[in-house]
């Protein structure tokens, strides 16, 4: 189970950096999960430099296949990171979200 | 001056009935027998070994050495993720150091075919950051992050890196203790499923048990073998990926390396034998370049080319034991071991792999993804 | 002036045909599509739920315009809600970076948890007991494998923040039409709802949409043709076709509010995401009749104003919606969690 106290503290980490905009720096596709990830396998993870020059890790979420590129926009996004058990707490996390010209999410 | 003067390594692979444990013991009865020497002679322990708390919530290995053994010496449990076995090997020479007439014994062990994949995979992503692991990043996607940005910015393909996995395996094949004696081809490397693309399955070193030991001492009394130490040295950086300058080498290998040789007083061009970590194929490119072997950017070419295969190569021969990806990558043994197939290759104890007259080696040992680096440099 | 100030919404990016699910049941996609009128549906990403949905909505109200320390409540209305126990509307607070003097809690009435909740929201804001309110609406649902509601059942979220500076759509009046009918519900526990057939029509649907809508007519003393449009829940697409015909408004002053055909019905968000829809192309002035449905069962009612404020602060709809990517049956069950 993954500690209720650790995704409280690292919500106040997420609400810094949701909602912003960044670009792909290096990706990578994985197909071997850890056993947290196993139904979400396999996902891309990129390395992502947000404007204001901090760097971050996540995955990939809603991309067509040649948005998957070193420099593409993205935006962060909440979603579920971990498959946590039935009875635990849901961990929500950042992920990263190609942006095109028909974008939706505001950034603030 | 200290120096090694003794080496035993198990079988390396799926040792089903051998616990940690009974690795531990056999390795080290093997190098104290083969050098006639006994436990009460020893003044100290290094042990590295990263996953026992993880896996088998077992800890405290002092104590547990104490009982094995029958000592109540000082016993050092070291963790440095994969550069455990070297940073234990590091703090037995600061020790030598310290203190005269001593000899001391370094272990490094691990078991990790008790539990599935999956379970082990978990335990060593322990070695990365919080937000890596939240990532859903295993080390095959850290070292494929890397691989990704150094083909990217120097035009390489995945044949360039299946090149390691070749000459490694056919290293391999001349290495009894090896976990994979079977040499395989580029063909099979490519058509190899992808375990964090680019990465495939052979791209990258297997899971293993095993355990190595060594003996080192400052005691200038005459042996049988000896290797001389002509420096050890340690640098970290940045646990996180993303605080990395860039992807294309490893920061903590180029300050330690530069300490090394200094330190050594030996040049790259000097080195006729190295054991680098090749933990996944990009790894042990990104070492010729970190070390000053090969130029930036010219590893995926030089790779290709063969040229620190044993029997190819005009000078520097890189892991003559298989590295990690044929010998296997039991964690905590691997930076013992490298060091111990240095000790065999200078003198002359490396059967058909052997180095003709090689006099200085080299070893690189690397924790995570690239947080810790040792650097070893021996004379025969 | 009390209303609408701000507004947001959410639709995944994934939609799956109608096709793709009839075909493999055996049935005839097209007999399908014409007895429901809906073409495809939305469907939410295995990692989407109505809390992330409905941050995406929320996000998109909340601009740079909107102090959000003037919000004085949240109410997050469901039927799919992460949690049984444990409040959505706070993670989404925090989330927001809302300041914690807020009231919060979340609704439950089927499909009309979010518009009783506006309701509310109205009262709490002409009372001056708060400045701002924020209400979500979010759904990841589906129907049991094989069932009518398969074909139907959807994804999304909408956020509408109520208050009185600044008012883009006005809230003239409102009514509330509720009774105890068992048309649809869920047990605690239990996976998928369930349904009473035919029932769900004429004692359910029909009787709470037409007695609310009549109710807010004389209330108002309106006329349906005073209305530029109407929205009305959209179970499926025949329903609020048949009931907008039955009150007296024609095709064309609901059709900008018909998302269902391409969208299914997103439970909580369906009327609201009509109002979504309207909202691109309504006019100042413009009067919008609307109505929701909850089974168990209940309706709201609201007549809005437009007002010029909307013609700076309105969203893009349509380019938004049509962004999207086909998924397969064995897809959309993996995203849903079923397999």
């Amino acid at each position: 189970m993954i500690s209720p106290v650790k995704i409280w503290r690292r919500q106040k980490k997420i609400k810094k950096v949701i909602n912003k905009i960044g670009k792909i720096t290096s990706w990578t596709i994985v197909y071997v999960p850890p056993s947290d990830f196993k139904k979400y396998a396999p996902y891309p993870v990129v390395l992502v430099e947000l404007e204001n020059n901090q760097k971050m890790m996540g995955q990939l979420v809603d991309y067509e296949k040649n948005e998957l590129k070193v420099g593409q926009l993205v935006r962060t996004v909440l979603r579920k990171t971990q498959e946590t058990a039935v009875e635990d707490v849901i961990a929500y996390g950042l992920k990263f979200k190609p942006i095109n010209q028909i974008d939706s999410g505001r950034a603030h | 001056m200290s120096s090694i003067i003794g080496y035993y390594s198990t079988q390396f692979g799926e040792l089903w009935k051998k616990s940690l444990f009974d690795l531990v013991k056999e390795s080290v009865e093997g190098v104290l027998k083969e050098n006639y020497i006994e436990m009460k002679q020893i003044d100290a322990i290094f042990f590295g070994n990263m996953l026992s708390g993880v896996l088998e919530n077992n800890l405290h290995s002092s104590a547990k050495l104490s009982e094995i053994f029958h000592t109540n010496v000082s016993i050092f449990r070291v963790e440095a993720a994969c550069a455990s076995g070297g940073m234990a090997f590091h703090l037995a020479k600061q020790y030598l150091d310290a203190y005269s007439n001593k000899t001391v014994l370094v272990i490094g062990a691990e078991k990790m075919t008790d539990y599935s994949p999956e379970e082990t995979t978990d335990a060593l992503a322990a070695a990365a950051s919080e937000e890596e692991q939240n990532a859903g990043l295993t080390f095959p996607g850290l070292y494929a992050l890397m691989a990704q940005a150094y083909c990217e910015r120097y035009h390489y393909t995945e044949e360039h890196l299946a090149h390691i996995a070749f000459k490694n395996h056919y290293h391999g094949s001349l290495n009894e203790k090896a976990h994979f004696k079977n040499k395989i081809t580029i063909e099979q490397i490519l058509k190899s499923a992808y375990v964090a693309h680019p990465l495939k399955v052979l791209d990258c070193s297997p899971i293993s048990d095993g355990a190595a030991a060594l003996l080192v001492t400052n005691d200038s009394k005459k042996t049988k073998h000896k290797v001389e130490i002509l420096s050890s040295e340690v640098a970290t950086d940045v646990i996180s990926l993303k605080n990395r300058k860039d992807l294309l080498g490893l920061k903590s290998v180029r300050i330690a390396t530069q300490k090394a040789y200094l330190q050594a007083r030996i040049k790259p061009d000097q080195v006729d034998v190295a054991e680098l970590h090749d933990c996944f194929t990009i790894a042990e490119i990104l070492a010729m370049e970190d070390l000053g072997f090969w130029k930036k950017g010219s590893g995926g070419k030089m790779a290709k080319e063969l040229v620190t295969m044993h029997g190819k190569s005009k000078k520097l021969v890189v892991n003559t034991s298989g590295g990690l990806k044929a010998a296997g990558h039991p964690v905590g043994a691997t930076g013992v071991k490298q060091i111990g197939e240095i000790f065999l290759q200078l003198t002359n104890q490396a059967s058909t792999r052997q180095v003709k007259s090689a006099e200085i080696g080299l070893t690189h040992n690397v924790g995570g993804s690239g947080g810790t680096a040792v650097i070893t440099i021996l004379r025969g | 002036m009390v209303g609408i100030i701000s507004y947001g919404f959410y639709v995944p990016k994934y939609r799956i045909l109608i096709d793709n699910i009839a075909n493999v049941w055996g049935k005839n996609p097209k007999d399908i599509k014409s007895s429901l009128m809906i073409e495809e549906k939305a469907v939410a990403g295995i990692d989407e739920d109505s809390l992330t949905m409905a941050y995406e909505a929320a996000a998109m109200a909340l601009d740079d315009r909107i102090d959000k320390t003037k919000i004085g409540s949240i109410f997050f209305g469901s039927e799919t809600p992460p949690y049984a126990v444990n409040p959505s509307s706070t993670i989404l607070g925090e989330f927001l970076g809302v300041k914690k003097d807020y009231l919060a809690y979340d609704t439950q009435f089927a499909c009309k948890a979010a518009t009783g909740a506006i309701i509310s929201t109205i009262g709490l804001v002409k009372s001056n007991m708060i400045n701002y309110g924020l209400v979500c609406s979010a759904d990841k649902s589906t129907g049991r494998p094989h069932d009518a509601l398969e074909y139907t059942a959807g994804s999304g979220a909408t956020a509408f923040l109520i208050g009185k500076s600044n008012v883009i759509l006005e809230i003239i009046d409102q009514v509330s039409f509720s009774s105890d009918t068992p048309d649809f519900w869920r047990r605690e526990g239990i996976r998928y709802p369930s349904h009473s057939g035919r029932f769900t029509g004429k004692p359910s649907y029909f009787y709470h949409v037409q007695n609310a809508a009549k109710n807010l007519l004389l209330k108002t003393k309106l006329k349906p043709e005073n209305f530029a449009h109407a929205v009305f829940h959209m179970p499926n697409g025949k329903f609020p076709r048949a009931v907008a015909t039955s009150l007296g408004f024609s095709q064309k002053q609901i059709e900008k509010s018909l998302v269902v055909g391409k969208l299914g019905n997103s439970y909580t968000s369906s009327a609201l995401m009509g109002l979504v829809a309207v909202l691109e192309y309504a006019k100042p002035n413009d009067l919008i009749f609307f109505v929701s449905y909850g089974s168990g069962a209940g309706s709201d009612g609201f007549v809005f104003k437009v007002t010029k404020n909307l013609i700076n602060h309105r969203q893009k709809f349509q380019s938004i919606i049509n962004n999207k990517t086909q998924i397969d049956y064995p897809t959309y069950l993996k995203f849903m969690g079923i397999i």
